[in-house]
């Protein structure tokens, strides 16, 4: 992923002048590179993220248009005021890119995960939260992202992620993207986690049952016609995060249902109300706090074959 | 030209404008009205009021927002709003909240208020006029209490390092905060070493003489550095049972303190009752 946004960011640079890519100790050898080619469109703020925000809001005022690249975590809940205030409040052309974000920094453990910002950033008004899945889609997310007016946060994670779109694929902002067909039951899902999804709904194939899989790639504006329209007739409902249940997608998907007065059968699949544990490659990670494909296999059948369980 | 006679007018008019919202952080903003004066009357700050937008404008942020009345006060003197603007201060329908907000206001650059944004901002705007070349200065207010935030030094330390010479900090030194004095709070005499150690070009001046302060912001800066300017300030300035009272922070007069202010400030009945009648609606 960071090799796509590299990419992604590289192209831009060179087309605008007024884009300049904010790091704070953040970057990788592709930044190194990007430096080495546009000196004066790169800045490392050295580690003070609350500075770098604020520095970003003041460039954006100045008509720079800031790429911000720092661990998620860092980002979120660190500088979270000077997000608030600095670059929401005022609505500057800032672009936040949460670099490992969810479990990603699987080896290092909760203090570096990224699994409440979704909760936190959906309340925040005047932002764009997209949570792309793949190199293919990050790409496309960053070119959104510099196309947008305001701020706009990108949920990025960084486990050699696979790609799962072929070269036709578009991005297109605001907008679930169904990317399995299925009869039986409903999964929607977002960012690296499709993945597991993917594999998870072969394995309920294998047992007979045909799942639908919708990214929600933009997380906000959250695409309420498209949810509405998935949701509607009965049938199963399932969201998979890597994130808590408490305020991510599967909430934001029910607060959708329940303003439109569709009742919902939702299973929301997640971290339960918890920090995660473990250590790891970020499988095992995924794995330990059941959110790997195995995990999100054996949930949903158990719900298929028993109905719903009272669990958050 | 007479200064006192005209702080004491600044000040009046400060004062009625808090008078009719019955809110204010008075005492904050006393302490800078001769700074604000200097930048917005006396030539250093190059703004216009006619196209506050203006790109060659110079900048000016008031990172301790709670002193906005001051500021409010030279952005009406100076023609970006008027006096009835200035005097719906605080109240259910008006753009001048008790912090300053972007872009409700005309002169206002940035919405500040939470303490420890200010100079972060500045330095950002400033590091992207020094990328295109451009000659406009970049000015930014803080509290002497406000540095004990922490993103305040993350901002210098940028600031040096980019060697953003374009950057006046100014620190309003008034020696107090909400609850007691600075020094007796965090343990810190002067400030003037750490702005020293972190970068600053750093000046020291009496922030209540109009012609140092002009003296000092006029000078051109060819350092290569940020400047810090740290203004020895009483907070309160200007009624004497307010000055050097940390009590003072956030509330107005009493019934029989009123009288002082009123007296030291040069303020009749009839301008008091009008500032009252605002905040009851009755006008």
């Amino acid at each position: 992923m960071q090799r796509a946004y590299a990419t992604a960011l590289y192209e831009i640079l060179k087309k605008d002048r007024n884009v300049i890519s904010c790091l704070s100790d953040s970057g990788t050898d592709y930044d190194e590179l990007i430096a080495r080619e546009f000196p004066d469109q790169v800045v490392n703020f050295g580690i003070s993220e609350n500075n770098q925000l604020s520095a970003a809001a003041g460039m954006a005022a100045a008509g720079k248009i800031p790429f911000v690249y720092t661990t998620g975590a860092f980002i979120v809940y660190r500088s979270y005021e000077f997000l608030r205030d600095d670059v929401c409040l005022q609505n500057r052309n800032v672009k936040l890119i949460g670099m490992g974000t969810g479990l990603a920094w699987s080896t290092l453990g909760a203090t570096h995960h990224t699994t409440e910002d979704l909760a936190l950033l959906r309340a925040l008004p005047n932002l764009t939260v997209f949570t792309p899945a793949t190199p293919r889609e990050l790409t496309g997310a960053v070119q959104a992202a510099y196309e947008t007016r305001g701020p706009v946060y990108i949920r990025m994670g960084m486990s050699g992620e696979e790609e799962l779109f072929d070269e036709t694929y578009t991005f297109t902002p605001g907008k679930i993207l169904p990317v399995r067909e299925g009869k039986d039951l409903t999964v929607f899902t977002a960012g690296s986690i499709l993945s597991e999804v993917m594999k998870a709904a072969r394995l309920l194939e294998l047992e007979g049952i045909s799942a639908r899989v919708v990214n929600v790639h933009t997380v906000k504006p959250l695409d309420s016609e498209g949810i509405l329209r998935e949701c509607k007739g009965p049938g199963l409902f399932f969201s998979v995060e890597e994130h808590n249940v408490l305020g991510g997608i599967g909430t934001a998907i029910a607060d959708v249902c329940g303003s439109a007065g569709l009742p919902l059968r939702l299973t929301k699949i997640g971290l339960r109300d918890s920090f995660a544990e473990g250590f790891g490659t970020k499988k095992d990670v995924l794995r330990q706090n059941c959110l790997d494909a195995e995990h999100i296999f054996l949930r949903i059948s158990e719900v298929v074959k028993n109905g719903l369980s009272v669990q958050i | 030209m007479d200064y006192d006679c005209i702080t004491k007018e600044i000040r009046k008019d400060i004062f009625l404008a808090a008078y009719s919202a019955s809110n204010a952080h008075l005492a904050s903003a006393f302490s800078i009205v001769e700074t604000m004066y200097a930048l917005y009357e006396q030539g250093v700050l190059h703004v216009n009021p006619q196209n506050p937008q203006d790109p060659t404008r110079d900048w000016f942020i008031l990172s301790k927002g709670h002193g906005s009345l001051a500021l409010y006060c030279e952005l009406y003197r100076r023609g970006f709003f008027d006096r009835d603007t200035f005097l719906s201060f605080s109240k259910p329908s008006s753009s001048l909240g008790g912090e300053p907000c972007f872009p409700a206001v005309p002169g206002v650059e940035c919405s500040t208020g939470s303490l420890g944004h200010g100079l972060g901002f500045a330095a950002g705007a400033a590091f992207a006029k020094k990328l295109d070349g451009r000659s406009e200065k970049v000015y930014c207010l803080v509290g002497d209490g406000e540095c004990q935030e922490g993103s305040t030094w993350e901002a210098l330390m940028f600031a040096s390092r980019q060697g953003l010479d374009n950057l006046t900090v100014l620190v309003d030194c008034n020696g107090l905060q909400k609850m007691d004095r600075v020094e007796a709070i965090m343990g810190i005499p002067s400030l003037a070493p750490h702005f020293q150690v972190f970068g600053c070009e750093t000046a020291e001046v009496d922030g209540h003489d109009i012609h140092a302060i002009r003296a000092c912001l006029s000078a051109e800066n060819r350092s290569g550095k940020p400047r810090a300017v740290l203004l020895r300030t009483v907070k309160g300035k200007g009624v004497s049972i307010m000055e050097n009272d940390p009590g003072w922070h956030w509330r107005l007069p009493k019934k029989k303190e009123l009288k002082v202010f009123m007296q030291e400030l040069g303020i009749s009945e009839e301008e008091a009752e009008y500032a009252k009648s605002l905040r009851n609606g009755t006008v």
